[in-house]
C-alpha cells in the first residue's frame, strides 16, 4: 500500500495578513507560511496506517520557503519518502495547484492519496477532487477514518448533522481527510535535524499547469468590520430590541 | 581471647560471608559500569578530600532536619570510632593477652571514646526506631498516586530500617555488654568506660564461668554479627554509608545551570535503567531513603505523582531484583514502567530543591531531565506541550504570538529604546518572552525600562529577532528545539554591538549564561537584581525616599539554587527602605512557584491538592502583617499574581517586582499604590 500525502502552506495566520499592490493578492513577501493544519492530519492518519498496517508514506509538496524543512519534518514523523516540485508556483489557484500536484502523484503508483479536507485557500475542499479527476480516481471527502483490509479500503465519511456512512472505495482514490484518530504528533526538532544530515528530498520537474479551469481574481479586500454582536439573557431586552428593529 | 574453634569459626564464618558479599559489591560495580559515560575524573584527590572534610563534618546533612540531623550526627561519629574498636576486638580474640582495659593514656582514651560512642550509638537508633515506627511521620508516605516497586509499596523500606536498626542495637551493645562483662571479670570498674563500669556492678556478683560465657557471646553477637551482616550490605539501604561519600566526591561539579550533553545524537536521553549516566546509578546505593527530596519537593507537596524519594528508592529496588540482568546488561525493564510514571516526569519544575537538599548529593532531577529527552524524542508528551513546543519552533515564543509582537509592550513607553542591531550600546537587555508577551508582565517590564533610562543606562532592545533563549525548552526535553533557538540568538547577538547583557529573566539569565557558553555563546550577562544594586552602590541610581512597607521576598529557583544569587534582591530592596521578613522557606530552600522546567506551558494534574504557588502564598500568610510579596522574576510575577486570587487572598496581600521599590525610590512617576491595600484591591 502506497500512500502518497500532498502538503500545502498557508499562511501563518499568527502575521497580519496584508494584500498587495496589485489588489488582488496577499503579500506572500513578508507572509509566514506554515502547513495546512488538515494536511497535518492527512498525514498523520497515513503515518498511523503505516503503523497498523503497513505502508509507504510519500509526502510530496511544491517547493517554496521553508518547505524542506515541513518535508524533513514530515520523514521525522515517520513519512518513507519526500518529494519536492520543483518550478512550480506555490502560490496559484487550487485548479493549477491540483494539476501540478496530479501530474507529479500520476507515475507514482499511489493507492491513497490523502490530502486535507480543506485549506484556509481552499475553503470548498476543491483540491482532493480536482485532483482525483485528473488522476482519473475516485473521491471521497470528509474522511474521519480508514481501515485498510488486505488491499480492500473502508472509509467513514461525515455528513452535517452528524450522519456518518461507510465505504468501500476502489484503489487508487483521493481521500479528503477531515481529521486523523489522533492529534497529529510533535516531530521533535533533534529528530528533524538529524533526518536532514541522513536523508534527501526526491526532486520532480513540474509539469505544465495549463489545461486546468482557472478564475481569475478582481479584487481582495480586508473584510469589513462589522458592528459587532451584543448577547443578551434578557427576554424583554431581546423583545424590545426585535421590536425597534421591527422584525417582531 | 577466643577458643581454639572459636577462632577457626570465625575465620570460616569472614570467608564465607566475604564471599558471598564480595559478589554482591563486584556486582555494586559492574552495574555502576552499565551507566552510560559520565566525566567526574578531574582532581580526584580534591574530590575525595572535600568529601571526606563534609561527611566528617556531617555538613551535608545538616542542611534540613537539625533534630534528626544531630542524632544522626552521634551515629556517624560512634560507627566511625568503631571501624578501631571492631579491629581492637579481633586482636582480642586472636592475641593472648590483648586489652585495652587498664592500659596506658593511648588504651585509656580509646576506651573512653569507645565507652561514650557507644551510648551515643545505642541512643541515636533509638531515636530513630520510635521516630519511624511509633512518631511515623507522615514525610515517610508517598502521595496514593505515586508509582512504587511492589517491595517498597510493601514496606520494604520499613523492613529494611528495621533490621539494620536492630543490627546496630545488637551489634553495639553486645560489644558495650561484653566490656561490662570483662570489667566485672576484673573485679573493678575503669574511669576510662564509665557507662560500662556503671553496667559491671550489675554482673559482679556472676560466677567466672558466666561471665566468661557472658563475654563470649557478646563478641560473637558483636563481631559474628557484623560479619554475618556483610552479604546483606549490597542490597540493605545501609550501604549508603560507603557509598554516600563516593556519590558526594564523584558529584557534579560543571554548573548546576549546565545540563549534560547528548552523548549520543541517534539515542537521546534516557529509556532503560543504564542509559542513566553512570553517577546517577550510583545514586540509588547512596540513597537511605530519608524522603527529605520529597519532603521540599513542589510537585510533591501539590498531591501529583511524582515523588524524587520514590525515583531513587525504586531505582534501587530494581536493583535488588534485577541486578544480576543489569549487570549483563540485559534487564529489560524501562524506567518508565518500573520506577517512574508518565506523570511524574511531566510533573517536575526542575526546581532543584530535590538535589539541594539531598544529603548524599542524589540528583533525582537529573533522572527526570533524561527521561524527557527520551520521551520527546519519541513525541510522547502532553498535547499542550507539544502546542507550545510548535509555537516555539515556528515563532521563536512560547506565547504563539508573531514575533513583531515581542516590543508591544514598549507602545506608549515614554522612553527612548536603541536597536543594538543598528547603533552600538553599553548593555543588551536581553527582555525574553514572559516580560515581553504576558500581560501580566509587560507593565512591570514598562517600568524597568523606565528605571534604566531614568538612570541613564545606555541600553537597547533587539525586537523582532530575539527568542526565547530557550532554558525550559531544554528541561522539558526538547534538546533539538533549544539548539535551533540558542543558535539563532547566539546569530542574532553577533550582529549587534554591545557589552553586557542583562535580563530580568532567571530562566533566560540562567540558560545565558550557564547554557550558551557550550554552544558557543560567551557573553557577562547579569540580571538586573545585581545590575540594579550595583547602580544604587554606585549613585548613579540616586535613593530619593523610602519604600515604607513590610514585605517578603521570593528567591526564583534559577535565581538562587541554580546560580547563588540571593543577597543582590534583598540588598536592592532594603535599599529602597522595605523592611524584609523572611519566609520559612527562604534562599537555598525556596519554595518554587511551579512554573518552571516547562511547567507553565501544561495543565496542572487532576491530583493537584493544591498549586504550588497557593501553598507558598500561605507561607507568606503566615508571617501576618505583610504588605508585598515581592518577586524578581516574570514567570513569578504571573503565578503569584494568580495565586493570591485563587487562594483568596486577594486584597490582604499584593505581588511587587523588585523594580516597583526602585521606580518608588526614584520618586518616578506612577508609585508603588500608597493608599491602604484593602481599597486598592477593590
Amino acid at each position: 500500500m502506497k500512500i502518497v500525502v500532498p502538503l500545502k502552506q498557508v499562511p501563518d495566520l499568527v502575521e497580519d495578513l496584508d494584500i498587495d499592490d496589485n489588489g488582488i493578492s496577499l503579500d506572500y513577501e513578508y507572509l509566514k507560511m506554515k502547513l495546512n493544519e488538515f494536511d497535518d492530519h492527512a498525514l498523520e492518519e497515513a503515518i498511523l496506517l503505516k503503523e497498523s498496517d503497513g505502508a509507504e508514506v510519500v509526502a510530496i509538496a511544491i517547493d517554496g520557503d521553508d518547505v524542506d524543512k515541513m518535508l524533513f519534518t514530515a520523514l521525522a514523523k515517520g513519512a518513507d519518502k519526500a518529494v519536492k516540485i520543483t518550478g512550480a508556483d506555490p502560490y496559484v489557484d487550487n485548479h493549477a495547484l491540483a494539476k501540478v500536484m496530479a501530474d507529479a502523484i500520476s507515475g507514482m503508483g499511489a493507492d491513497l492519496v490523502f490530502t486535507g479536507v480543506q485549506s484556509a485557500g481552499d475553503r470548498d475542499g476543491q483540491l482532493g477532487p480536482i485532483m482525483a479527476v485528473h488522476l482519473g480516481a475516485p473521491s471521497v471527502s470528509v474522511v474521519t477514518s480508514v481501515k485498510v483490509a488486505g488491499g480492500a479500503v473502508t472509509i467513514e465519511k461525515e455528513y452535517s448533522g452528524g450522519m456518518m456512512a461507510e465505504f468501500d472505495v476502489d484503489t487508487p482514490a483521493v481521500l479528503g481527510i477531515q481529521a486523523a484518530r489522533q492529534t497529529p504528533r510533535y516531530a521533535p526538532v533533534s529528530k528533524v535535524r538529524q533526518i536532514q544530515q541522513s536523508a534527501s528530498i526526491d526532486e520532480v520537474a513540474a509539469g505544465a499547469s495549463d489545461g486546468a479551469a482557472s478564475s481569475s481574481i478582481t479584487k481582495m479586500a480586508h473584510p469589513e468590520k462589522g458592528g459587532g454582536a451584543k448577547m443578551s439573557s434578557d427576554i424583554d431586552e431581546i423583545v424590545a430590541i426585535l421590536k425597534e428593529k421591527g422584525v417582531a | 581471647m577466643l577458643s581454639y574453634e572459636e577462632q577457626i569459626a570465625f575465620i570460616l564464618l569472614v570467608v564465607i560471608c566475604g564471599a558471598i558479599a564480595s559478589i554482591g559489591f563486584g556486582r555494586i560495580f559492574k552495574i555502576i559500569n552499565r551507566g552510560s559515560t559520565a566525566d567526574r575524573s578531574d582532581n580526584l584527590v580534591g574530590r575525595f578530600v572535600k568529601a571526606l572534610i563534609d561527611v566528617g563534618l556531617q555538613r551535608t546533612i545538616f542542611k534540613a532536619r537539625p533534630l534528626a540531623s544531630t542524632f544522626h550526627a552521634m551515629i556517624f561519629f560512634g560507627f566511625s570510632f568503631y571501624i578501631l574498636v571492631n579491629v581492637n576486638d579481633v586482636l582480642e580474640a586472636y592475641v593472648e593477652g590483648w586489652t585495652t582495659i587498664g592500659g596506658g593514656p593511648l588504651a585509656s582514651a580509646f576506651n573512653l571514646f569507645s565507652d561514650i560512642f557507644s551510648v551515643f550509638v545505642l541512643v541515636g537508633m533509638i531515636f530513630f526506631l520510635i521516630r519511624r515506627f511509633i512518631g511515623k511521620p507522615k514525610v515517610f508516605e508517598f502521595n496514593k498516586n505515586v508509582l512504587l516497586n511492589p517491595s517498597v509499596a510493601s514496606g520494604g523500606v520499613k523492613r529494611d530500617s528495621l533490621i539494620v536498626g536492630i543490627f546496630i542495637l545488637i551489634h553495639v551493645s553486645s560489644r558495650w555488654l561484653g566490656t561490662a562483662f570483662h570489667l566485672a571479670e576484673n573485679g573493678h570498674g575503669d574511669p576510662f568506660l564509665p557507662t560500662a563500669s556503671i553496667m559491671a556492678g550489675f554482673f559482679s556478683g556472676m560466677e567466672p564461668a558466666s561471665l566468661d560465657f557472658g563475654i563470649h557471646l557478646t563478641w560473637w553477637l558483636a563481631m559474628g554479627l557484623i560479619v554475618i551482616f556483610l552479604p546483606y550490605f549490597p542490597y540493605s539501604k545501609h550501604i549508603h554509608l560507603m557509598i554516600a561519600p563516593v556519590n558526594l566526591a564523584l558529584g557534579r561539579r560543571t554548573p548546576n545551570g549546565l545540563m549534560d550533553a547528548i552523548t549520543d545524537a541517534n539515542k537521546p536521553g534516557a529509556e532503560k535503567f543504564t542509559d542513566l549516566p553512570w553517577p546517577q546509578i550510583i545514586d540509588s546505593y547512596a540513597c537511605i531513603m530519608c524522603t527529605r527530596c520529597h519532603e521540599v519537593c513542589p510537585a510533591h507537596n501539590s498531591g501529583t505523582p511524582l515523588s524524587p524519594s520514590a525515583l531513587e528508592i525504586n531505582k534501587r529496588y530494581l536493583i535488588n531484583q534485577k541486578g544480576k540482568e543489569i549487570a549483563a546488561g540485559t534487564c529489560p525493564d524501562n524506567l518508565l514502567d518500573s520506577v517512574i510514571s508518565e506523570d511524574a516526569v511531566w510533573s517536575c519544575t526542575t526546581c532543584m530543591a530535590c538535589v539541594e537538599v539531598c544529603p548524599v548529593g542524589n540528583e533525582p532531577m537529573a533522572d527526570i531531565l533524561q527521561l524527557r529527552r527520551k520521551m520527546v524524542f519519541d513525541a510522547r508528551m502532553p498535547d499542550e506541550l507539544a502546542d507550545v513546543l510548535r509555537n516555539l519552533d515556528e515563532q521563536g515564543n512560547s506565547f504563539g504570538e508573531s514575533a513583531r509582537k515581542r516590543t508591544k509592550w514598549t507602545k506608549g513607553l515614554d522612553v527612548e529604546i536603541k536597536d543594538p542591531t543598528k547603533e552600538p550600546v553599553k548593555y543588551l537587555w536581553f527582555v525574553g518572552d514572559f516580560a515581553s508577551f504576558n500581560q501580566n508582565c509587560q507593565d512591570t517590564t514598562r517600568k524597568v525600562a523606565k528605571v534604566l533610562s531614568a538612570a541613564g543606562v545606555d541600553f537597547g532592545i533587539v525586537a523582532k529577532g530575539e527568542k526565547s533563549a530557550g532554558n525550559d525548552v531544554r528541561r522539558a526535553g526538547e534538546e533539538g528545539l533549544f539548539e535551533a533557538l540558542a543558535e539563532d540568538n547566539i546569530a542574532m547577538l553577533e550582529g549587534c554591538e554591545f557589552e553586557e547583557i542583562i535580563t530580568t529573566d532567571p530562566h533566560t539569565f540562567n540558560a545565558l549564561k550557564n547554557e550558551y557558553p557550550s554552544k558557543g555563546g560567551n557573553y557577562k550577562v547579569q540580571h538586573y537584581s545585581t545590575f540594579l544594586l550595583d547602580l544604587i552602590n554606585s549613585g548613579q541610581i540616586e535613593i530619593k525616599k523610602k519604600v515604607n512597607a513590610k514585605v517578603t521576598y521570593h528567591d526564583p529557583c534559577y535565581l538562587g539554587r541554580y546560580n547563588g544569587i540571593f543577597d543582590a534582591p534583598r540588598e536592592l530592596m532594603k535599599a529602597c527602605g522595605v523592611e524584609l521578613l523572611e519566609m520559612p522557606r527562604n534562599k537555598s530552600n525556596s519554595f518554587c512557584c511551579g512554573a518552571g522546567g516547562g511547567r507553565v506551558w501544561m495543565k496542572d494534574h487532576d491530583d493537584m491538592t493544591q498549586r504550588p504557588s497557593e501553598n507558598r502564598i500561605e507561607e507568606a500568610m503566615g508571617l501576618g502583617d505583610i504588605k508585598y510579596f515581592t518577586v524578581a522574576c516574570p514567570k513569578d510575577m504571573t503565578m503569584y499574581a494568580d495565586a493570591v486570587k485563587t487562594s483568596g487572598n486577594e486584597g490582604k496581600i499584593e505581588v511587587m517586582d523588585i523594580i516597583d521599590y526602585v521606580l518608588e525610590a526614584m520618586d518616578l512617576q506612577e508609585p508603588v499604590d500608597d493608599t491602604p491595600v484593602e481599597q486598592a484591591a477593590e
